[in-house]
């Protein structure tokens, strides 16, 4: 029964080779509202039966989950579908929550899984507003959104950032809570996932917003649309700093 | 007033929300609003230094309990100073450097983030804050770097700057959080107390706390100030504005030296780690100082001979001489930038410049002048010589006894030796038509550099490292047996004196005579001209990387 769950869990806080059973799913579904359902439940279902199930989570649970987290890192820069590049993170950033569960702060891990979906949610309705104006949302495809559509380049790298744990946001006080409750081993693991994440929103955002203007010009977001992007994006980075941060 | 410095980071990050909001509004006149508020910055600066200065105690300010602090100290207090103050003279310099730029606003936003970082970085009274301020300045520097945001090149090189900077922020953050996990607080003042309480405590595998931390925070301090082999980051980020240059070369480069000052109470305790500081500085010095000899682009040679100058910063710290390392960055980054900022007006003279070399025989010929006079090499090099030996025995009889028995005297010495037999040498290739004018102006020069070494160094070790215990034991650390002390000064010593005799005599005797170069040298050349294949190396790297990922997705079908 305990391997069971711990099976099922694994498909939900994705541990490799089951991981592979979501980005499928992500890969069949286009609507994105029902991506960003399942960016904000795929892992709460994963922590609710781990805490039901009361399971003492075996060590090497632990560097399974963190080399999944390294090897989507990896595999993630290479990636140039928005939509694709978004559920590689995932997969990645939620491997790390067995740490959390493993510890004392399986209640917690609720809050931060939460504080984690928000950054995905958000690059799912950006590559949304893309799919909309050009037909696709690839990197390197169109180029040059900085000069063309300004504040969706600049809510785009925001969101990235926080995504791949930038200070302030939620997942960077993540790394470092994960990091206090890690072992050597662990630590340098996900000190190299972390730089691979950097590297990897390095390559997106130059895809994306560098270049010169392009010739199939379009319309940028509305500045109200811009606003509450950026009211979405300060409430995250101050729930990361009180909250995530809190619990350091 | 000394709670200040809890609010000091505040104003650059209000300027640069103000700046952001304001911008569409008020056009180019934007850039007033952060001058205004960096002026405020650095005369807040200059008020909490001057208390510090004036005997006003240590202290720490906090927000939160468990982190959110930050530190009233000599070391926070000076950098605070001297970053608000090159970052104001970066700010006036861009209104009109970059005023035909497209994103004026959005730069000057960047410039204010990055004073506000910069500062929390030198000032974090906690490793959370520490960690913080320390990614963050990765962070916004990739964007300053790569401002220009049509060119691709330009990120493309800022993105070798900010992964190599994240490379350096990995072994910082586990050494944070050993040391968390040793003593259960973020708090520096906590951990540097636990340390000099308990020196020989132990982490993983037994290994040393103190060993350890150090190595990793050194690992750190390599990657952000250029040090071999990761330094190719440095010289490549050219495509970036001019300010930024300076900017980074006059601060951002130097947090190795910082961070390994702020973490001196731990570097204190360690056995062996100064001594690798040194050998990696003084591996950097060399590479730096070569390469940048076969560079012809001026920035680029900037860029080698700032990774030369971070080599002999680091040096310095492993020889113990920690304040001097700061001055060292403090000194560098003020003719840095000041470099940076005219090599604009160097180019644009470049230009103007009809290109015809003016040698001896131009000036004879079309200009009508007779060549000026050359000093005897020989003279250059007995002063050369004469001048530190007679500082040194000056000291020894005038300051202290034991001073030729000071490991850290003399290397202070023979820094300021080397330093002002380069300047004696620049000076040597200089015509004079008064040649005792100028030997003398060289004389009193010398005596200066090496004279103020000495005095700049220990005015430096009396402010920040006023317990005389600590500043000795700083160097006791880094100190080595007194006979392989005494033998290697000597080789180093007969090294450069041989250098020096040789490129006078070169000078002297083949001045016009074209030699015809061994296969040997122009091999070594073009291991020069290719920068020891660093560059290659890590592109090839990354390339393979790049495709192993790509396999790895097209085998597991992209899921």
């Amino acid at each position: 029964m305990t391997n069971l769950m711990i099976l099922l869990a694994a498909v939900f806080l994705p541990l490799f080779p089951m991981s592979m059973l979501f980005n499928a799913i992500m890969a069949k579904i286009s609507q994105p509202y029902l991506r960003m359902a399942l960016f904000v439940i795929w892992p709460q279902i994963g922590l609710l039966i781990l805490a039901s199930s009361q399971i003492d989570i075996p060590e090497w649970i632990i560097i399974w989950a963190a080399a999944t987290a390294m090897f989507y890192a990896f595999r993630l820069t290479v990636i140039r579908d928005v939509g694709l590049w978004t559920s590689f993170l995932a997969t990645s950033t939620w491997a790390l929550l067995w740490i959390f569960s493993a510890s004392a702060m399986a209640e917690q891990a609720i809050y931060i899984a939460l504080t984690m979906s928000i950054p995905l949610v958000v690059l799912t309705l950006l590559a949304h507003a893309l799919v909309t104006r050009y037909g696709a949302a690839y990197a390197g495809l169109f180029g040059g959104l900085a000069q063309n559509m300004p504040r969706f380049a600049g809510v785009l790298v925001i969101t990235v950032l926080a995504a791949t744990a930038t200070p302030g946001f939620p997942n960077f006080f993540m790394m470092i809570k994960a990091s206090v409750l890690s072992t050597p081993l662990l630590m340098v693991m996900l000190g190299l996932t972390w730089l691979l994440w950097s590297w990897s929103a390095a390559r997106f955002i130059q895809g994306m917003i560098v270049g010169t203007e392009p010739e199939n010009k379009q319309p940028d977001i509305s500045l109200q649309a811009t606003w509450l992007y950026a009211v979405v994006l300060v409430v995250l980075a101050l729930a990361g700093s009180f909250f995530i941060g809190g619990l350091l | 007033m000394e709670e200040l410095i809890k609010y000091l980071p505040a104003l650059p990050l209000v300027s640069a929300i103000l700046t952001h909001l304001l911008s569409q509004n008020m056009g180019r006149a934007v850039s007033q609003i952060s001058i205004g508020i960096a002026t405020l910055t650095f005369v807040i600066a200059v008020v909490l230094f001057a208390l510090n200065v004036s005997g006003a105690p240590n202290a720490v300010y906090s927000w939160g309990s468990n982190w959110g602090s930050m530190m009233f100290d000599p070391l926070s207090t000076l950098m605070a100073m001297v970053i608000s103050g090159i970052s104001l003279i970066v700010r006036v310099y861009s209104v009109r450097y970059m005023a035909e730029e497209a994103g004026y606003g959005r730069f000057f936003v960047l410039l204010d983030l990055m004073a506000a970082s910069l500062i929390l970085m030198v000032a974090a009274g906690d490793l959370i804050m520490l960690l913080v301020a320390w990614h963050l300045v990765g962070v916004i520097l990739y964007f300053l770097l790569g401002h220009d945001n049509r060119s691709h090149s330009a990120f493309r090189y800022s993105f070798w700057t900010f992964i190599t900077y994240r490379f350096g922020d990995v072994p910082m953050v586990i050494a944070a959080v050993l040391l968390f996990q040793a003593t259960g607080s973020w708090s520096l003042n906590v951990i540097f107390d636990f340390v000099a309480q308990n020196p020989d405590a132990t982490t993983y595998f037994g290994l040393s706390l103190t060993e350890t931390v150090s190595s990793l925070i050194a690992v750190s301090a390599f990657a952000r100030s250029a040090q071999f082999i990761l330094h190719i980051w440095l010289p490549y980020t050219m495509e970036g504005p001019t300010p930024v240059s300076a900017l980074m070369h006059a601060g951002i480069v130097n947090a190795g030296g910082i961070i390994i000052n702020r973490f001196a109470p731990i570097f204190v305790h360690t056995n062996d780690i100064l001594h690798w500081l040194f050998i990696v500085g003084l591996i950097t010095a060399v590479i730096g100082s070569v390469l940048m000899l076969s560079q012809s682009d001026i920035k680029k040679a900037l860029g080698y001979s700032t990774m030369g100058q971070m080599g002999f910063m680091i040096m310095e710290v492993g020889l113990g001489a920690f304040s001097l390392a700061i001055f060292h960055l403090i000194a560098h980054g003020l003719f840095k930038g000041t470099l940076f900022l005219s090599a604009g007006n160097v180019i644009g003279e470049a230009r103007n410049n009809d290109g015809i070399p003016k040698d001896d025989l131009y000036t004879f010929i079309v200009e009508r002048r007779s060549p000026k006079v050359r000093q005897p090499w020989l003279i250059m090099a007995m002063i050369t010589l004469i001048v530190p030996v007679v500082v040194l025995f000056a000291a020894h009889y005038f300051v202290s006894a034991d001073f030729i028995q000071k490991q850290g005297a003399i290397i202070l010495l023979f820094f300021g030796w080397v330093t002002g037999a380069q300047l004696l040498f620049s000076t040597y290739s200089m015509r004079s038509s008064n040649p005792w004018r100028l030997i003398a102006l060289i004389v009193f020069s010398f005596i200066v550099v090496v004279i103020g070494y000495t005095v700049i160094s220990h005015a430096f070790d009396s402010f920040l490292y006023p317990d005389q215990q600590f500043g000795d034991q700083l160097y006791a650390a880094a100190g080595i047996d007194l006979g392989w002390f005494i033998t290697l000064i000597s080789v180093l010593a007969i090294i450069i004196i041989i250098g020096w005799l040789r490129v006078y005599y070169t000078h002297s005797t083949y001045a016009n005579k074209s030699s015809k170069q061994s296969h040997v040298w122009m091999n070594f050349y073009a291991l020069v001209s290719r920068e020891f294949y660093m560059t290659d190396l890590f592109a090839s790297l990354n390339r393979k990387l790049l495709a192993l990922a790509a396999k790895l997705n097209v085998w597991f079908k992209w899921c």
